[in-house]
């Protein structure tokens, strides 16, 4: 079983649903990525989610994009994101470790040698934004031989027919995008976001992950109450953004705001 | 891979994408369409490179010398056939297609060349 599976089943077993941050790789500075994911995890995460920084991130707010530009001036690269995630392995053998990116650096890498490199490191899935299933055999293929999965994203105007297809390629996880948007946008619709959910759990037995727009405990835990996993990156990437002067102290301050979103979902659950 | 086109691009060695520079609005941007990708794969079409300088020079000359305005893009590939020219006969024949006018580009030609207009 992958890690990304475990995990899964472990949190329904105990009636849990999971915690999923994001936070760019190298976002301030490459010294901050490795305690932060340690301190995700305290808080009470239960995957991480790392965002390959890319120079043109065209599904993320401005936010997100700011974030990808700090850590692009830091000298940030795939092969880096790579080192980092077998430096917090060294340290942690349970988390899995999601890669979220655009195709381009990995298909630049090279899938098969990237997909070595990247299980290697205890990379267990990838989320790359802009590979609709339709051209990912070639990717999918390459990590599925390294037992790495491939998550998908589905949209709110996603039919029937397209979420059969993407979760015949999605392995680990789906990823519904709960809003017509970039990621960090202000406008979620909890009930709008069960019905989808609701709609998707009736055509695959996979998670479902919620992510886009949740900003805080209470939009954590009545999201968590309607799907498998919520996925939190914006509002942390502002928390870390107060603190850009002292970033001795993001991790601490990032994971407060964490722990607050996990005492809101286990609350409710 | 850019805004969904799997294409050629201006891009470093770890896949990121890189600036692209050009006077004119049209060429500005780091990626190739996948027509003209298609045509540089099967061999139908070779490209070359033109400054900004080059074309700009060129925009001038079909301005002055025939009353056509060509589009900046343009310009780029009248530059070229003036390069190309000395080379052929008199009887040889070449064929510039002209994509746009260059009236919309009067301000950016008047802005770099320092015209009140």
């Amino acid at each position: 079983m992958s890690r990304i599976e475990g995990t899964f089943a472990a949190l329904r077993g105990s009636g849990r649903r999971a915690l999923v941050p994001f936070v760019t790789a190298g976002d301030p500075q490459p010294s901050v990525t490795v305690p932060l994911m340690h301190a995700l995890v305290k808080a009470g995460a239960n995957v991480l989610e790392l965002g390959v920084p890319f120079s043109d991130p065209m599904a993320d707010g401005p936010v997100i994009q700011r974030a990808s530009e700090r850590a692009l001036a830091q000298g940030m690269s795939l092969a880096r994101v790579l080192e980092m995630v077998a430096e917090f392995r060294r340290d942690d053998a349970q988390t899995p470790v999601v890669l979220m990116g655009y195709l381009n650096p990995f298909e630049v890498a090279g899938y098969e040698k990237f997909a070595k490199a990247a299980a290697d490191a205890g990379v267990d899935g990838i989320l790359t934004v802009d590979l609709p299933p339709e051209e990912a055999d070639e990717f999918c293929d390459a990590l599925r031989a390294r037992d790495i999965d491939l998550i998908f994203l589905l949209a709110p105007n996603s039919d029937e027919e397209r979420i059969k297809r993407i979760c015949a390629h999605a392995s680990g996880f789906v990823y519904y995008v709960s809003l017509k948007g970039v990621t960090g946008a202000a406008h979620l619709d909890v009930a709008e976001v069960e019905t989808r959910v609701q709609r998707i759990k009736a055509l695959t037995d996979l998670p479902v992950g919620v992510g886009f727009g949740i900003r805080d405990g209470e939009t954590a835990a009545r999201v968590a109450a309607v799907s498998d996993a919520v996925v939190v990156g914006s509002a942390l990437i502002n928390t870390m953004e107060a603190s850009m002067d002292t970033p001795e102290r993001i991790p601490e301050a990032v994971a407060a705001l964490l722990a607050s979103m996990r005492t809101a979902m286990d609350a409710r659950s | 891979m850019l805004h969904g086109n799997r294409t050629y691009l201006l891009e470093d060695s770890d896949g990121q994408i890189v600036h692209a520079h050009s006077i004119s609005a049209g060429l500005d941007y780091p990626g190739v369409g996948p027509e003209h990708a298609w045509l540089k794969d099967t061999g139908r079409a070779s490209y070359v490179a033109i400054n900004d300088d080059e074309a700009l020079a060129a925009f001038h000359d079909l301005t002055r010398t025939e009353g056509i305005i060509p589009a900046l893009e343009s310009s780029h590939a009248l530059s070229y056939a003036a390069k190309l020219a000395p080379g052929m006969s008199g009887e040889d024949i070449i064929i510039v297609n002209l994509s746009g006018r260059g009236d919309k580009d009067i301000q950016t030609v008047a802005a770099i060349e320092g015209t009140g207009l």
